[in-house]
This record gives C-alpha cells, sequence and structure tokens, in this order.
C-alpha cells in the first residue's frame, strides 16, 4: 500500500504557555515494498512524525492518505492493523504472563479465531528467530530478546506497513544485524519499511531511500547516495568512501551497501 | 504533555511565592481550622474576599485558579444537592412530589459549598504558590521536633519530594504505553466499565514494573552520590523566616478573627 503525508503539521499543545511546533508541513511518499529511512537529530520531529503514520497522532494540519483515501475515513483498529508502528524501547510496553500471549495480544484484538492466531504469533516469533523464547515470561528476557519480543508483538498483526522507530538503540551488534537482516526480509515480502534512525551507517545500508528532517521540516529526500552526498561531512563512513569512488563506480550508492563498497574500492586499487 | 490540576506549581514570582514555605503550612493549617469555627455567611464571605485578593497578589491568572478548582466541582454539587433536598428547615419555595426545597437548605447548601471551596482553594495555593522541593523542606522542618521521639521526619520529606517528583514521570509513561498498546490495536475506550478497566491492564502492568524498575535505579543513584539518610545532612537553600512571614500570619490571623466575629 501506499501511504502518504501531505502538508502535515503538529502542534503540541497548542494554545499554552508550553507550545511545541513540532511538525511544519512535512510531505512524504512511503512508496509500496520500499525501506524509506527518516533521519534527523533529537528533537527533528522523528518520532512525532512516526506516530502520525498510523494517526495515533492526529494532524493538527494537513492530512494522511493511504492508497489515496483520506486515513481518517478509516476504522482505528484498520489503520492499526495496516500500518504497524513499533515504538522506540517498544520492550517498555509488554506486559503478558508469556511471550506468547503478549505476542498474540494485537492479532486477538483484531479479533481473529485462536487457530490463526497461534499461527501468526509463531510465524512473528520464528522472523525474530524468538520462537524457543515463546513460553517463557517477557520479564526475564535479555534487553535484545524483550527487543525482538516487542517487534514480533507488532509483526503479527501483518501490516502492509511497518514503521520502526528506532529499533536498533541499545542494541549490540549482532542483534543489530539481525534487525537489520529483518527489515530487508520484510521488504523482500512485499511490506513496506519506515526505519526511523540516527545512526546514518545503518541507514545507508537497508535504506531505498532516506527523508531527512531539520526542526520539523523535510531538509532532503531521494536515495541514501543523494541524501548524504549532499553534505559529504555529514555523511557515515562507508557513505564518504562511496562518493570517492564514485567517478569511477557510477552503480553504487542505491543503498550505499558496505560489500559494494569495499569491493569497488578494492577494484580500483586492483587488490 | 500534562494538564494542570490540582496542587500543581504554577512557576511566577510574587509575594506570596516568595514567602518562608513553613510560614505558609503554618497559614493554610491556621486558615483550614479557622473555617470550621466561622459560622455565619457573612463571616465566609469577608474570608472569600481576603482569599481572593490573596489569588490577585500571587499573580496565578483567575482562569486557571479556578481551573485547580475543577476536579471538586462534583462533591460541591453533591453537597448542595443533598442539603437542599434532605433539610427541612426554613420555609418551603418548591415543592415537587416528594422533593421540596427548604429555604434553610438552600442557605445551608450554599454555607457548605462555599466552605468546601475555601478549603480546597487554601490548599490549592498552597501547593500552587510553593515548589514541592520547598513544600517538602518545610513538612520536614516543622516536623523536626518530632525527631526526638524518633519520628523520621527527613525520610517522610524525601518520600514526599520523590514521590511529587515522579508524577509527571510516570504520568508520561504511562502515556507512552499506552499508545504503544493502542498501536497494537487496543482500545481503551469501548464496552463497559468493567470492559474498560480490564482493557487497562496492558497498561497498568508494564507502568507498575517500570515502578519498581526506576525505584532500584534511583535508589542506586543516590546512594553512588553518598545518599545515606538525613543525619548531618546541609540543605542548599536554607529555610530563613523573614519580617514578611510575621506579616503575612498575622494577617492571616487578623483575617480568621473577623471572620469568625462576623
Amino acid at each position: 500500500m501506499k501511504l502518504e503525508l501531505r502538508d502535515v503539521g503538529h502542534v503540541y499543545a497548542r494554545g499554552t504557555p508550553f507550545q511545541v511546533e513540532a511538525l511544519r508541513g512535512v510531505s512524504l511518499v512511503v512508496e509500496p515494498g520500499e525501506v524509506l529511512a527518516i533521519v534527523g537529530g533529537t528533537g527533528s520531529g522523528k518520532s512525532t512524525l512516526a506516530q502520525h503514520m498510523n494517526l495515533l497522532l492526529v494532524p493538527t494540519s494537513g492530512e494522511v492518505l493511504v492508497d489515496a483515501v483520506d486515513a481518517t475515513t478509516l476504522t482505528k483498529s484498520e489503520l492499526r492493523r495496516r500500518v504497524g508502528l513499533v515504538f522506540q524501547f517498544p520492550e517498555s510496553a509488554l506486559f503478558a504472563p508469556t511471550v506468547e500471549e503478549d505476542v498474540a495480544f494485537a492479532p486477538r484484538q483484531l479479533g481473529l479465531d485462536e487457530e490463526e492466531v497461534t499461527e501468526r504469533v509463531l510465524e512473528s516469533l520464528r522472523a525474530l528467530g524468538a520462537e524457543e523464547l515463546a513460553a517463557r515470561s517477557p520479564f526475564a528476557l535479555s534487553g535484545g530478546e524483550k527487543r525482538r519480543v516487542a517487534i514480533a508483538g507488532v509483526l503479527a498483526m501483518g501490516p502492509e506497513v511497518l514503521v520502526l522507530d528506532e529499533p536498533t538503540a541499545g542494541l549490540d551488534p549482532a542483534a543489530r544485524e539481525d534487525l537489520l537482516a529483518l527489515i530487508l526480509g520484510l521488504r523482500e515480502a512485499g511490506v513496506s519499511v519506515v526505519l526511523v534512525s540516527h545512526d546514518l551507517d545503518e541507514v545507508a545500508e537497508v535504506a531505498d531511500r532516506v527523508c531527512a528532517l531539520h526542526e520539523g521540516r523535510v531538509s532532503a529526500v531521494g536515495t541514501a547516495a543523494e541524501v548524504f552526498y549532499a553534505d559529504p561531512t555529514r555523511a557515515p563512513a562507508t557513505v564518504r568512501v562511496a562518493s570517492l569512488l564514485r567517478g569511477a563506480s557510477p552503480g553504487i550508492g542505491h543503498p550505499v551497501r558496505f560489500r559494494e563498497t569495499l569491493d569497488a574500492l578494492r577494484a580500483q586499487q586492483g587488490t | 504533555m500534562t494538564t494542570r490540576s490540582l496542587g500543581q506549581f504554577y512557576p511566577v514570582s510574587s509575594p506570596v511565592h516568595a514567602l518562608d514555605p513553613r510560614a505558609k503550612i503554618i497559614a493554610t493549617a491556621i486558615f483550614v481550622v479557622g473555617l470550621f469555627l466561622i459560622d455565619s455567611t457573612a463571616g465566609l464571605l469577608f474570608v472569600a474576599a481576603a482569599l481572593v485578593a490573596l489569588v490577585a497578589v500571587s499573580r496565578i491568572p483567575a482562569g486557571t485558579f479556578l481551573r485547580l478548582l475543577r476536579p471538586v466541582l462534583y462533591i460541591v454539587a453533591l453537597t448542595v444537592l443533598f442539603q437542599i433536598f434532605f433539610s427541612r428547615e426554613g420555609v418551603i419555595l418548591f415543592e415537587w412530589g416528594f422533593l421540596e426545597v427548604h429555604s434553610g437548605g438552600l442557605r445551608m447548601g450554599l454555607f457548605l459549598a462555599l466552605r468546601i471551596l475555601l478549603l480546597v482553594s487554601s490548599a490549592g495555593l498552597l501547593t500552587a504558590t510553593t515548589a514541592p522541593v520547598a513544600l517538602a523542606d518545610g513538612i520536614e522542618d516543622l516536623l523536626s521536633p518530632l525527631k526526638r521521639v524518633r519520628f523520621p521526619a527527613h525520610e517522610v520529606a524525601m518520600m514526599m519530594t520523590i514521590a511529587l517528583r515522579f508524577i509527571p514521570t510516570l504520568g508520561e509513561e504511562a502515556e507512552k504505553i499506552q499508545r504503544a498498546q493502542a498501536a497494537r490495536g487496543a482500545d481503551f475506550s469501548e464496552g463497559g466499565p468493567l470492559r474498560r478497566a480490564r482493557s487497562f491492564l496492558p497498561v497498568l502492568i508494564p507502568l507498575t514494573v517500570g515502578a519498581f524498575r526506576r525505584a532500584d535505579e534511583l535508589a542506586d543513584a543516590m546512594e553512588s552520590r553518598g545518599y545515606r539518610g538525613g543525619e548531618g545532612r546541609t540543605r542548599y537553600r536554607e529555610l530563613r523566616y523573614r519580617m514578611s512571614d510575621a506579616i503575612a500570619l498575622a494577617l492571616t490571623l487578623l483575617v480568621l478573627l473577623v471572620g469568625i466575629v462576623l
């Protein structure tokens, strides 16, 4: 499905001394089956933007369109099933006695029959390599395991768009690799992924397109290469190397994968 | 963003804010006792006028202050209704079936409503004009004579400070978890009261777990910074009575005495 934000603005606590304008006229399209990364510094509006994608936050101006239909006309439950949102530190919302029941929460809310629920739980736990955790208590898991279970809890709804807010924050390198592999796997399966992150290396690695936010406005949007080459000083190391190699290997940079860049570098050096 | 409600500190600078917290606590206590000694409407109205003046001096906008009172309006309304319908004093003003409204009941209802509003306003004014930390300092200091009989004044004040400090934090956390569960299809607005209460379990459980984790972390953080109770502990802000505190206390007493006499 195609998710479109048109001129979306959001003001927190309007009309009070605490008023904050978090988003100012953001227009953005999430194309079907792509990985779109949203990058930006702290306070740039990334998380606020993410919460507009399933209307957990309602825009104070502008609109959100799902396949060209105004998202406010859809029922909340349908919208939240089609657009899955994984919050930052999602493990803080685990609550059930076992992992299995926690992951089953969302599909049960959808009113699916028990057979289908069980199937979805297993499927999404397997996708995250967490099927052996099913019978354990979510509170007794390690940080990385909790994160995987929490993401499985949203994946179990079978979303068409999955929005991940800082999913790799605080994970060890191995868990991060696994998660990036999951994102690419979902993309293979036709799910669009919106990855909110401030780790530019991981963004360069998996994102088809990058949207950079600055003070609530879109400051750049395009392929990882286009966005990062615009200001090479801020680009992640791989992108910097890739940008230097671009003359010799015009193919690289969509996305900027470490492996491809390394191969291009080797080819140029003739090693 | 949190909405302001009863008991929230309103940070502006005013003569009332500047008073010593101990003076304000004592004045509020005297005021509350005094309210129950006043038995004439004229006296109550006089005290109410004085409180309105005090709110004006405190630079808290009238609208904000009235919003502080909103949570108790139900209790006030209920009190008035009870008095109106169940009191049989004075002449009958209005009759409808078995319901009779008597003049005495109406008068008594309004009198009690005013008294409750004044009670809550005075407490609200105290917490609105006194920072939570100052309030806890004041309470600790006022309770410190009880230390001689082994009353843990410092610990009680510290618990109060921490509890107050964590109200907004827990509020934020609750909101975050609620949104995370809403993203998983939880609906908090459908069904009867029982179903609605049950739908809050997925919020309450992680909130409680998080609160315990936070408490552990806070205890570790305090200990690693050398906290070991109130023994020999000095303060960043020393409390000191000034002339204005004495004047404020004297004025409070004077207003109440006039109210009682009236």
